[in-house]
């Protein structure tokens, strides 16, 4: 068919494109990137030029704690977040539209909620003498209040709260975009519902899952909050670490040193992530 | 009287006040091929899904070989269905998705390789065994949802549109292929679509559907020859519809008056609607003179159309009805004739049809 308007070239089309982010590069450049390039190089520089800050870092213990109870942290929450969020997308997934809409609305509304708001709820809640250790008590179930705050087990529940819109919504989508005949034709291929999760519903969401769990992980390592306010003293997370060295012991060598560390851990983790909707969008319909 | 293979009775389904299917009876024989037509919205696909057990009727029953399905769920119906849009399990590969009715009944593994072969030589696929579904045309998916539906040797096959996505060549060809793998395997097929060429290429019987109810059963021939109703007269074949007057009737036959023309013998259906009487007229079975004569309809001729072996006349009777003849292309009749010229047709009674 032939075209009576000129179309421009993809090249044209493309450097229209790119002149148009052009301000938000600049921004980036100046705000995020300089600043983090500054940042990493104090980490090699002060106190003195080398590697002596990453050589604490990764040879003392006590920091090698701190990346271990980050990781285990971000993990469970990772995992529990996918555990609770999708029998929760899904019955969202199927409901009638009507009523999703007021669950979406809850979970948007509970996400525009102040965080050190609701951080400080699940203080209330979790404290020895809070709601949840009273109603534990009064049911008879335990004896003396249940350590809920103060401790990664405090972190882990806020956490994943916080975290939970985060693997529901991409989830929602994935399961979506799932024809309803398709399972309709692994029931009458024989597939009772266990068959017919585990074979054909599980698999096809694995790129919502993937996409939601490794959101959850990325911002899980970085966070400062939550584990701030609802963890304590002992068990401390990365975010929490800089914070205490770039603020209190204004040792701007460690924190940048730890700052990096988390910079490569979260970039190696993105690029799985593309690698895998990379994957998905090649092999999908 | 033995019992019928699968008979479905007096079937209702209601969705809130929407009656989609009102009543539909049918009796099945093992190793037919039966089609359900219809337009959209005449209950054809409902019945389908109630048989599939994706819907539980109002009221009525299903029974195969006798016994009531309505209480087994889809899952346990050993059912097979090939559905309109593309269904295969997109993470899998093709000989995984044959394999799948298999390795969920918990075969073992040497038989379920033999039948993915089996079915792959069946629909004619074989090589294709490790190709994913997004990887493959349109025709070649449904000819794996075909393989993946037989596979486990299901009594019936539903087949709910599964050409519909098609063009139109693909369309005939996988409708041939459909018609083998009817007659290789033996298989009970019940399919579902709204186009006629399709329903008559393809099937033993056709159920005409129309608003929740079944019309007529029959033939391809058997409907085309002896329409029960109007709806089934305009849905199987052309065909023109002229006001009429009975004049008389007796045995299923009537002598009706049309334009000053009278016309006896001609077989009668009472459908017991009130919309007076019509004379059903076939364009193929018209033939045309350009001189009067006796026992014919008066005619002006309002466009020729020109449709390779065939011509097609459009004509107005003199009360203003538009009336169709087809004629083979060369007819001496036709030779010459222009817009707007007289031509009086005729027709033998046993090919027309009055419905009162």
């Amino acid at each position: 068919m032939p075209s009576f308007v000129a179309l421009p070239e993809v090249a044209t089309v493309k450097r229209r494109e790119f002149r148009s982010t052009l301000p938000a590069l600049l921004f980036l450049a100046l705000f995020f990137v300089v600043p983090v390039i500054a940042l990493l190089l104090r980490s090699v520089l002060e106190p003195q030029p080398g590697l002596q800050n990453y050589v604490e870092l990764l040879g003392s213990s006590t920091y090698l704690k701190v990346f271990f109870n980050t990781f285990m942290v971000s993990a469970v929450v990772t995992i529990v977040s996918l555990t609770i969020g999708f029998p929760v997308a899904w019955t969202l997934a199927i409901m009638p539209s009507r009523w999703a809409a007021i669950v979406f609305a809850i979970l948007l509304l509970s996400m525009w909620t102040n965080l050190l708001a609701r951080t400080y709820a699940w203080m209330v809640l979790l404290q020895r003498t809070g709601l949840i250790n009273k109603m534990l008590m009064g049911m008879g179930l335990i004896d003396k209040p249940l350590a809920l705050v103060n401790n990664l087990t405090g972190v882990t529940i806020g956490m994943t709260y916080i975290m939970l819109p985060f693997i529901i919504l991409p989830l929602y989508g994935t399961i979506r975009k799932i024809d309803p005949a398709i399972l309709q034709a692994a029931a009458l291929c024989g597939a009772n519902r266990w068959q017919a999760l585990t074979r054909v519903l599980l698999p096809l969401t694995v790129p919502g899952m993937a996409a939601g769990a490794l959101m959850v992980f990325v911002m899980s390592l970085g966070y400062f909050v939550t584990p701030a306010l609802l963890g304590g003293t002992s068990n401390m997370m990365l975010a929490e670490l800089i914070a205490q060295f770039v603020q209190s012991l204004v040792n701007w060598g460690m924190g940048g040193a730890a700052a990096l560390v988390l910079l490569v851990v979260t970039l190696a983790l993105y690029a799985v992530q593309l690698r895998i909707v990379g994957n998905e969008s090649e092999g999908g319909r | 009287m033995t019992t019928p293979f699968l008979k479905i009775e007096g079937i209702r389904k209601e969705y809130g006040p929407v009656v989609a299917v009102q009543d539909v009876n049918l009796e099945v024989e093992r190793g037919e091929f039966l089609t359900f037509l219809g337009p959209s919205g005449s209950g054809k696909s409902t019945t389908l899904y109630i048989l599939a057990g994706f819907d539980n009727p109002t009221r009525g029953d299903i029974k195969l070989n006798g016994k009531t399905l309505l209480a087994t769920p889809s899952q346990k119906r050993n059912i097979g269905m090939v559905f309109q849009r593309y269904t295969l399990f997109p993470h899998l590969s093709v000989g995984d998705n044959i394999a799948f009715p298999l390795k969920v009944r918990r075969l073992p593994k040497h038989q379920i390789d033999a039948k993915v072969k089996e079915m792959l030589r069946l629909v004619r696929l074989e090589g294709f065994e490790d190709r994913k579904p997004a990887q493959m045309s349109g025709g070649q998916q449904q000819r794996v949802a075909l393989a993946r539906a037989l596979a486990y040797d299901p009594p019936v096959l539903l087949m709910d549109e599964p050409l519909s996505a098609l063009d139109k060549k693909l369309r005939e060809e996988i409708q041939h292929e459909i018609r083998r793998i009817h007659q290789q395997t033996e298989v009970t097929i019940l399919y579902v679509t709204h186009d006629q060429e399709e329903a008559l290429r393809l099937s033993d019987r056709i159920a005409v559907f129309s608003k929740g109810v079944i019309d007529q059963i029959g033939t391809g021939p058997e409907l085309y020859a002896n329409p029960a109703t109007r709806f089934v007269a305009q849905f199987i074949g052309d065909s023109d519809f002229l006001p009429c007057q009975m004049l008389h009737s007796a045995n299923g036959r009537a002598t009706v008056s049309v334009g000053g023309a009278v016309f006896s013998d001609v077989p009668l259906h009472e459908t017991g609607k009130s919309e007076g009487a019509a004379l059903m007229l076939r364009p193929e079975r018209l033939s045309l003179t350009r001189e009067p004569l006796q026992q014919r309809l008066a005619a002006t001729v309002s466009d020729i159309t020109f449709l390779g072996n065939n011509v097609h006349v459009a004509t107005s009777t003199l009360s203003g009805d538009p009336l169709s003849v087809r004629l083979p292309f060369g007819h001496p009749a036709i030779s010459g004739l222009s817009r707007g010229d007289s031509v009086w047709l005729g027709f033998e009674a046993a090919s027309a049809h009055v419905f009162n």
